[in-house]
């Protein structure tokens, strides 16, 4: 085990990002088109970082595996973005979106970068509405905000439901004003198959072009990861269907380590599976919760229709268990509550994987114009999906996973241990800790992209000895050579299975040890079972179709699905380790005799990054130790 | 690009010669309402216009007019073409279908084409008989027309094309108003119907002279 | 209660298979039995898949993704009609439940010059990520903003440019239109950040640049058909292109006369 260096800039937490700006080399104008970056996502975190890099005069090559790098998974966030504007002079700031941050992460982030994020927030909105996001605004034409969970102020800057997409379509459109300058060449459709290290360092990757099957080599001096999450691990996310771990996997596999795999967050208000073609789940806003009470009947069984049965049959868990935060008790607590009724036989709809969200009593309190005018367009989305009416009938919600604060683990410049693998977004693992609070998520893909890489990547250029490398390099050679050889692999397996089959299965042994909660033994089962399925796996697995000339998407999900069973075992072998609970990280055998998470600060406050150690071996653990000089460690109390 | 060669100046352009047409054809059924007073006041109408002066510009202004809504109409059309080579098994239906008749613009146009030509042929240069009304001799319109819509058939024709062009200027009347750039949440329904009214007024105002004459005007 | 009305629906699909951009295409027909009525369409396909690939076949290739009705990456015209018959409803978020057991169900990629077929369903859209390269941009470097309050945006005009602003660039407007044309989705573009304050400085070249690009990349020309509203899943409005046409004209004065 080695001790990682986050490579904290000294000084005042509120100074340090000021400081390392002015510390850090520059790359002067002129050398900047000297320079090739390669930037493999289009979401928030990738555009914006294409955007900006361009601008200043780095010659860009941006990679994304959509047909159109506006279709990132970043465009599907609804709720908002975080910003300390204190546009509404509720005593917001700076310091207080650290604090919120820092605690709502359950003290598992690392302090500097959280304030850096802070300090940052402001920034974004000034840029995008500069770009001409339209934000809500109050009649006077100033930006409006609401509220969020984990916050005492207003402080979230929203687009109606739609904030993720609208603030993905103005960093796109930056990005596409730099292809149409020439500064950035854009390749869609390109996975990322395999990174390229020289001499130690991230020099290019090889991507297979997923419209013809052809793959190719490219070669730059940096290269920056902005690949999202991998919550797709458990087959059922809120994640869409392309949403993979394969760019952050394949470079893990070449030496960069994996930041707190086990910390996944659980949404606990989403539209139930229906049936076993489930092929994705998809999130009903927090906000809902403010007006609908959550129930399960109090009989095991009870087959009745939901309006049939009396308020006294019902049981109100969350206001029951909770009764000074009722249903608006955060998100881990009534995920894990829903999980509690389910596991006791009280879930309710067909599976009995579900539990109600009823509208009923606010209906009758508030009229249904009201409620509708509050929800509808929520309410048509659930009726589109289940053809169940909400005004008349109640919900049928349940958790799903819908991010990972997990990933490849970086230091404050935003480098990976590798040197010149950059890591953005929900690819990395840095700013959430445990938990990311609601409307976070938007702002550090932001942060990182426009206001971080853009100075740190210049630090790492000015300050590296950089060897022209070319993509005829025997490192690039062997590259391509490993992608070939995995392709032929998977096309001759010629077995029964489907890869989707495989990764169902997967997803249900991570649901159900590696999940809401996770217990000792649940975990070792989880890693006798996944070995199991990966053996099933690449002995069983059909890949229909052609490898080259057209589109072959089996090939393609078997890429992703072979890498999502290591990465599986990865997160039960972190989550078996950590022995506490914090925030998304439940463990049964830690927690208060009031079902809270409990933490363990003088054995686990520290950031796990696992090495790969090879095929078939264990990765090894090193740890990065957090310290907490401005928000002071304590136990997380939402009562 | 030229404003000329852009899809939007010419589609504006085909607006703006539809809507000069549009005014044409409302005057001219208005005009030749006359038919129903007889021959007399019909004659006295149709010498006055054609002793104008003034006339000669008037159509001089349609003909350039027509010409360039023809051209670009037919462009248009080809370019559309071939931007859209492949056909689908079945077209959009239902709440999703296109605006009625708006995909048949070209092959009403066509025959409305042919119909003008046709009747410029019968009417303006066919026979040339002369009365007089009220001391002035002038050219008999009326006799030649009572005559030429004796016919059954030709009759039949008639009507057919006037049909279609009910049909074109159902979608050419809003649709000149849109490519213009008119459009306005409220009104532009209001206008839509407008459209509808117009077309039907126009067409079967014209639809009713030839009908009146084949079935109560009979040739002296 | 709950899903107690679903239902299993047995369907034939006829669906166009293509191997390729020059290649021949052809309708193939399909059983998809036992679909479950609470499905949604691309999962019904997704049922379809699984079979062939274990028979051995190749499976039907169709652009999916976030399966939210938001990422615009899903095409298809079904029966007819792009994103199937439902408005305001991308083909992910069509369920079964509209579809009658017995029925046949005609799937064809979504079709245009502009949009050459990859394979079976699957389309490049890419020509509308380079009109948007043209000029559907405001040009402001990162860390060259103001205040984001400093320049306040009437309500009515913030909501108007928002309404434009919700287009998905799916392509349903092309694929529904006679004409092949863009219009819709150029017109959303343009109102978007037209009617904002922050959009004016380059308001007439923008429509030019957009309008001259959507020409020159194949698509037809707008015969004010309407079928692009009614196809677009997120409903933007018709209004648009007429707001383009006027911006146009008037671009075309100030730059050219």
């Amino acid at each position: 085990m080695a001790i990682l260096d986050g490579k904290v800039p000294p000084g005042p937490v509120a100074e340090k990002w000021t400081n390392h700006k002015f510390n850090m080399k520059l790359v002067n104008p002129a050398n900047k088109r000297k320079f090739t970056l390669i930037v493999v996502g289009t979401g928030l975190a990738g555009a914006s970082a294409s955007a900006t890099l361009a601008e200043l005069g780095y010659n860009v090559k941006t990679f994304c595996i959509h047909e159109s790098p506006r279709r990132a998974h970043s465009i599907a966030a609804q709720g908002g973005i975080n910003a300390a504007k204190n546009y509404q002079n509720d005593g917001d700031s700076v310091h207080r979106l650290f604090y919120d941050t820092v605690k709502g992460g359950d003290f598992r982030a690392r302090e500097s970068n959280v304030h850096r994020l802070a300090e940052i927030s402001p920034n974004i909105i000034d840029q995008c509405v500069a770009q001409g996001v339209p934000f809500a605004r109050e009649y006077g034409g100033t930006l409006t905000n609401r509220s969020f969970g984990g916050a005492q102020v207003s402080r979230t800057f929203y687009a109606r439901g739609q904030t993720g997409q609208q603030l993905l379509i103005g960093a796109y459109q930056a990005m596409m004003r730099q292809v149409h300058a020439g500064a950035v060449q854009l390749y869609t459709r390109r996975e990322m198959l395999e990174l390229v290290v020289v001499d130690g360092a991230a020099r290019g990757i090889v991507v297979r072009n997923l419209s013809t099957g052809e793959v190719e080599s490219h070669a730059a001096d940096a290269v920056i990861l902005a690949t999202g999450g991998y919550g797709n691990v458990f087959y059922l996310s809120t994640n869409a269907k392309q949403s993979n771990a394969t760019a952050v996997w394949r470079a893990h596999k070449k030496g960069a380590y994996f930041g707190n795999p086990c910390f996944t967050q659980i949404h606990p208000t989403c539209i139930p599976v229906s049936g076993d073609y489930q092929s994705k789940l998809t999130l009903m806003s927090e906000s809902l919760r403010n007006d609908g009470r959550v129930w399960v009947p109090k009989n095991k069984d009870d087959k009745r229709s939901p309006e049939q049965i009396p308020d006294a049959e019902r049981d109100y868990y969350l206001e029951r268990v909770y009764p000074s935060f009722g249903n608006l008790a955060p998100r881990d607590v009534s995920s894990r509550q829903a999980k509690f009724r389910v596991d006791e036989g009280r879930g309710v709809g067909p599976s009995g994987q579900a539990v109600y969200l009823d509208f009923r009593d606010a209906i009758k309190r508030l009229g249904e114009s009201v409620v509708s005018e509050r929800y509808g367009n929520l309410f048509e989305m659930y009726e589109k999906i289940t053809g169940e009416n909400p005004y008349q009938l109640p919900m049928r919600i349940y958790p799903a996973v819908h991010y990972t604060m997990g990933g490849l683990w970086v230091d404050y410049n935003l480098m990976s241990n590798l040197p010149g693998l950059h890591v953005l977004g929900e690819a990395n693992f840095s700013d959430h800790g445990a938990n990311r609070l609601g409307a976070s998520a938007l702002m550090q893909g932001l942060a990182d992209g426009y206001f971080v890489i853009p100075y740190t990547i210049g630090h790492y250029l000015a300050s590296t000895a950089l060897p022209k490398v070319t993509t005829d390099h025997d490192a690039f050679k062997a590259a391509r050579a490993d992608v070939d050889a995995r392709t032929q692999r998977f096309m001759a397996i010629k077995g029964s299975r489907t890869v989707d089959d495989i990764h169902r299965e997967l997803g249900q042994i991570m649901w159900e040890y590696v999940g809401m909660s996770r217990q000792e033994t649940g975990l070792k089962t989880a890693l006798e079972k996944i070995p199991k399925l990966r053996e099933e796996f690449w002995q069983n697995i059909r890949v229909s179709g052609d490898a080259t000339g057209t589109i072959n998407e089996e090939l393609e999900k078997a890429g992703r699905v072979a890498d999502f069973l290591d990465l599986g075992e990865l997160m039960a072998r972190d989550a078996l380790h950590r022995n506490e609970s914090c925030g998304g990280h439940f463990r049964e055998e830690y927690q208060t005799p009031d079902n809270e998470a409990q933490r363990d600060d003088e054995k686990f406050c520290y950031v796990a990054g696992w090495e790969w150690k090879g095929e078939g071996k264990p990765q090894e653990l090193h740890k990065e130790p957090l310290t907490f000089e401005n928000v002071k460690l304590a136990t997380r109390s939402y009562k | 690009m030229n404003y000329l060669k852009s899809s939007i100046g010419r589609k504006q352009l085909m607006g703006l010669t539809g809507l000069l047409w549009c005014g044409f054809v409302l005057s001219h059924m208005v005009g030749n309402m006359l038919i129903f007073m007889g021959p007399d006041a019909y004659n006295k109408y149709s010498h006055a216009l054609i002793t104008n002066p003034l006339l000669l510009l008037a159509e001089g202004a349609l003909v350039v007019t027509l010409l360039v809504h023809i051209f670009y109409g037919l462009k248009l059309k080809f370019e559309n073409q071939v931007a859209r080579h492949t056909r689908y098994a079945m077209p959009t239906n239902g709440e999703k279908a296109a605006r009625a008749h708006s995909k048949f613009m070209a092959f009403h146009g066509t025959l409305i084409l042919v119909f003008i030509v046709y009747h410029l042929v019968t009417f303006k240069y066919g026979t040339h008989y002369v009365t007089n009304v009220d001391g002035v001799e002038m050219r008999d319109l009326h006799r030649l027309i009572i005559e030429v819509f004796q016919s059954p058939g030709y009759v039949a024709w008639y009507v057919l094309c006037l049909i279609g062009l009910g049909f074109h200027l159902s979608h050419g009347f809003y649709s000149a108003f849109a490519s213009l750039g008119f459009y306005h949440p409220k009104y532009s329904a209001w206008l839509n119907q407008l459209g509808y009214v117009y077309a039907f007024v126009v067409a079967a105002g014209f639809i009713s002279q030839p009908l009146y004459v084949f079935l109560f005007a009979r040739a002296q | 209660m709950g899903g107690t009305s679903q239902r299993n629906i047995n369907l034939k699909l006829k669906v166009w298979r293509q191997k390729g951009a020059n290649q021949q295409g052809h309708f193939e027909e399909y059983d998809a039995k036992g679909i479950s009525t609470d499905a949604s369409f691309l999962e019904m396909l997704d049922v379809v898949n699984q079979r062939l690939i274990k028979e051995g076949r190749d499976p039907i290739s169709f652009d999916h993704d976030c399966r939210e009705g938001i990422c615009g990456s899903c095409s298809m015209v079904i029966n007819g009609n792009p994103h199937g018959s439902e408005r305001s409803t991308a083909t992910c978020q069509l369920h079964m439940r509209k579809f009658n057991d017995g029925e046949t169900v005609v799937i064809e990629p979504f079709r245009a010059k502009a949009f050459p077929v990859i394979k079976d369903l699957s389309v490049d859209r890419s020509a509308l990520d380079q009109i948007i390269a043209s000029g559907g941009y405001i040009s402001v470097n990162t860390g060259n903003a103001p205040d984001a309050n400093g320049l306040p945006v009437a309500k009515v005009d913030a909501d108007q440019a928002f309404n434009a602003a919700t287009c998905i660039g799916c392509g349903a407007c092309v694929a529904a239109c006679v004409n092949g044309s863009a219009m819709l989705f150029v017109g959303a573009k343009v109102a978007h950040l037209g009617l904002l304050p922050q959009g004016q400085p380059e308001r007439n070249e923008r429509v030019l640049a957009m309008m001259d690009k959507m020409q020159e990349l194949g698509f037809g020309n707008c015969s004010n058909t309407g079928a692009c509203a009614v196809s677009c899943p997120k409903d933007i409005s018709f209004e648009n292109i007429a707001r383009m046409n006027r911006e146009y004209a008037k671009a075309s004065i100030k730059k050219r006369s």
